[in-house]
């Protein structure tokens, strides 16, 4: 018996359905987003109370003149004034700059070198990434304390080891020629090992394949490493980069207990002069314009390093 | 629920008069001061700049609170210990944050600016004669008038120098001037090929800013006036007390680079200087790290025109919004009383605030405590105006720029009174 059926007729409009799907997905979407706004929540409300609403109000406490004692003061844009003006907050942006134009460049270059080294088959490595690293996990007071010793003008190890090649000891963090240079020489040392790790997990994920084919078309391993190691590397770089200038421009617990920002200034950076403001001098509304300007500062230098970069997408 | 730019911003905005209005609510001003009648109880805080170290919090809540708990049973008191580093950032803190200290330990020259802005309540004048104070030891407790802290400890600075290189040289007696002190200086200055093994006079061991207010004191000169409001270092004795440095370092008599660091013995001990700036407690020192040495260090007071002997030191001051002010009081009267201020003597090495005390075995066995006690008629303090806080962070930075030749020591000073002047300005 054939099974006659009903022709289908495929030119027949579909079943509207009682409900359409639409609403549905904006239903779905919109519980979707409350769940996503649920989760970003915490994170969000711990942003605003613990940075936004202190940055603004830094803002605002800019603009007056408080000393914790009485109540702030509408004083326009006298702070920026004075602190633009002030010849030892100058002498700080002047000493941050220097510190950073030399510790971040430098750290940055070693942390590749000794990157490119650990990522080889050599043995112990993973003692010697720790050694590397180590510097960054400790105290800076314990740092600090070590290099003092290290220093220090008539039992330091520096000046023996100086004393011993004939060379004259030299009063390292109380002159003011050596000063400056011994707190870039700690702070660059204390730098590399997060740098360093960065660098190592970046050339770790490198693709072989490119190297592979480079290696087949005849690159040396010099030209490998600037056509393209180095250009793969541009993301990290970006980060290392932009994380090293703020950190350098954040430069704080070395001063503190290396120099006390002597002889003469000498050593002394923004956030030192932004301490000593708000918590010596009592001048919280001053201090605060002093960290605009750092902020701006940073901004600045970011925006600018970004442009240079093309943006840390690592399209290049 | 969604986040338009404009609910973000109010969001943002009300947070931020939070915030400042957080600020402005804590802030201490306009309120009066805190009545210390009523019932001697509650939990206070004590914020103490002394007895650091196990020893030193045996001491206090070991011995002294304890005592003190014997006669206030139903009183509290939880320390919160710091050193003179952390000290105004704890202050600070604590006032931003409405947690101020009940009771708090200051230095010299911190009085009038906190009692300026009504941060630290009036003590009664019943206190200033309840026990024999020398009226420079009072000196710096008091504003406008008023008494508002009970000194505790003094740490003198005083001159100390070599008994056997003064003999060595074939020097008797101990300068009496400027002049004089060159000249020993000089004579004591021992060079080994060009290079200076032992300088006549170390001024840079101490504090810059409290080594050149001793000069400054000793020559006659004034910090401010008597109201606080006009500087007066910026006269010829204060540039010539600054000079005075410059002049010994021309002359190799004193190096700025040979001082004691950190933690190390000073120069007289090293046998690194002859004569130098110090504090009484090398006393101590002196027993600890070189014994052989007691009986061949001298002490004098020096002036130019008028000998003078810088007096720091540590008092005792009652919070102004203390939420258990008859507690406060209570404390504040006894921190302040001979039972505590000697035992906080004698862990530091200190001289003790009250004059009574002069008699008692610690300091008969302290020469160097003996020696500044008995000198108190020529201490000096620093300080004296409200914006003292400010001016007193840029002293030894902007000295520190004659010093290393950056600039002239007029100009240094120069500096120095405008900045002190804006700081004054500023009230």
């Amino acid at each position: 018996m054939a099974v006659v059926s009903a022709p289908r007729d495929v030119s027949a409009p579909p079943v509207v359905p009682t409900r359409s799907p639409a609403p549905r997905r904006r239903r779905a979407g919109a519980a979707r987003r409350r769940a996503g706004m649920l989760m970003v929540a915490p994170a969000f409300l711990h942003a605003l109370i613990w940075i936004g609403i202190p940055v603004i109000a830094a803002f605002v406490l800019s603009f007056t003149h408080y000393d914790v004692l009485t109540q702030p003061r509408f004083n326009g844009i006298q702070n920026y004034v004075d602190a633009l003006t002030d010849p030892v907050f100058r002498r700080g942006m002047l000493n941050t700059l220097v510190y950073a134009f030399f510790t971040v460049p430098v750290a940055m270059g070693i942390a590749l070198l000794i990157a490119l080294m650990l990522d080889t088959q050599l043995r112990a490595r993973a003692l010697f990434r720790t050694a590397v690293f180590i510097p960054q996990v400790t105290a800076t007071i314990a740092v600090a304390l070590v290099w003092l010793w290290i220093y220090d003008p008539r039992n330091g190890l520096l000046n023996a080891v100086l004393g011993f090649f004939g060379i004259p000891a030299q009063n390292w963090l109380s002159s003011t020629t050596w000063a400056m240079p011994s707190v870039i020489v700690v702070g660059i040392w204390q730098g590399i090992g997060l740098k360093m790790l960065i660098y190592l997990a970046a050339l770790q994920s490198l693709p072989k394949d490119v190297y592979e084919a480079a290696s087949v078309d005849g690159a040396s391993k010099t030209r490998q490493f600037f056509s393209i190691t180095l250009p793969l590397l541009k993301p990290a770089t970006f980060f290392v980069f932009v994380t090293s200038v703020i950190s350098a421009f954040q430069a704080f617990d070395l001063i503190y207990i290396l120099t006390d920002g002597g002889p003469a200034n000498t050593t002394t950076m923004m956030t030192y002069e932004i301490y000593k403001s708000a918590f010596r001098e009592f001048r919280v509304g001053y201090a605060c314009a002093q960290s605009i300007i750092l902020f701006v500062f940073l901004l600045l230098l970011t925006l600018a390093n970004r442009r240079l970069n093309g943006g840390d997408s690592g399209r290049h | 629920m969604e986040f338009s730019r404009r609910s973000f911003l109010t969001a943002m905005g009300l947070g931020t008069a939070a915030a400042v209005a957080g600020c402005a609510t804590t802030s201490p001003s306009g309120s009066s001061a805190a009545d210390p009648t009523g019932p001697v109880e509650g939990d206070i805080t004590f914020l103490c700049a002394l007895f650091e170290g196990a020893t030193g919090k045996e001491t206090l809540e070991g011995k002294l609170i304890k005592q003190f708990n014997e006669k206030y049973p139903d009183v509290n008191v939880t320390v919160d210990y710091t050193d003179y580093g952390s000290l105004n950032e704890k202050i600070t803190t604590g006032l931003a944050s409405g947690l101020m200290p009940d009771v708090v330990t200051l230095g010299v020259g911190w009085i009038p600016p906190f009692a300026f802005k009504n941060a630290i309540a009036p003590l009664p004048e019943s206190l200033a004669t309840r026990y024999t104070y020398e009226e420079r030891v009072l000196e710096p407790s008091r504003f406008d008038g008023k008494l508002y802290a009970l000194p505790m400890v003094l740490d003198t600075r005083i001159v100390a120098y070599r008994k056997d290189f003064f003999e060595e040289a074939g020097l008797t007696g101990t300068p009496k001037n400027w002049d004089e002190l060159r000249d020993y200086a000089k004579q004591l200055t021992v060079k080994d090929g060009g290079k200076t093994t032992r300088v006549g006079f170390d001024p840079f061991s101490i504090d810059l800013r409290q080594c050149w207010e001793t000069f400054l004191f000793g020559n006659s000169g004034e910090l401010f006036s008597t109201d606080g409001r006009e500087v007066l270092f910026d006269s010829p004795e204060g540039v010539a007390s600054l000079q005075l440095f410059l002049d010994m370092m021309a002359d190799g008599s004193a190096d700025f680079a040979l001082t004691t660091e950190a933690g190390q013995p000073t120069t007289l001990q090293q046998g690194t200087s002859a004569i130098m700036m110090t504090n009484n407690s090398l006393y101590v020192q002196l027993q600890q790290q070189s014994p052989e040495l007691v009986d061949k260090i001298g002490t004098f007071v020096l002036g130019n025109t008028n000998p003078a002997m810088l007096q720091g030191g540590t008092m005792v001051s009652q919070s102004a919004t203390s939420k258990h002010p008859a507690a406060a009081r209570a404390f504040v009267e006894y921190m302040g009383s001979p039972d505590a201020v000697l035992v906080a003597s004698e862990q530091r090495g200190s001289v003790p605030a009250i004059s009574d005390l002069k008699d008692s075995d610690y300091v008969k066995g302290n020469p160097m405590v003996e020696f500044a006690i008995t000198n108190l008629d020529k201490a000096r303090s620093e300080g004296g105006t409200p914006a003292w806080m400010e001016i007193r962070e840029k002293i030894k930075p902007t000295l520190e720029t004659a010093i290393v030749g950056q600039q002239s020591a007029q100009a240094a000073i120069d500096q120095l009174a405008g900045i002190a002047n804006d700081a004054i300005a500023r009230l």
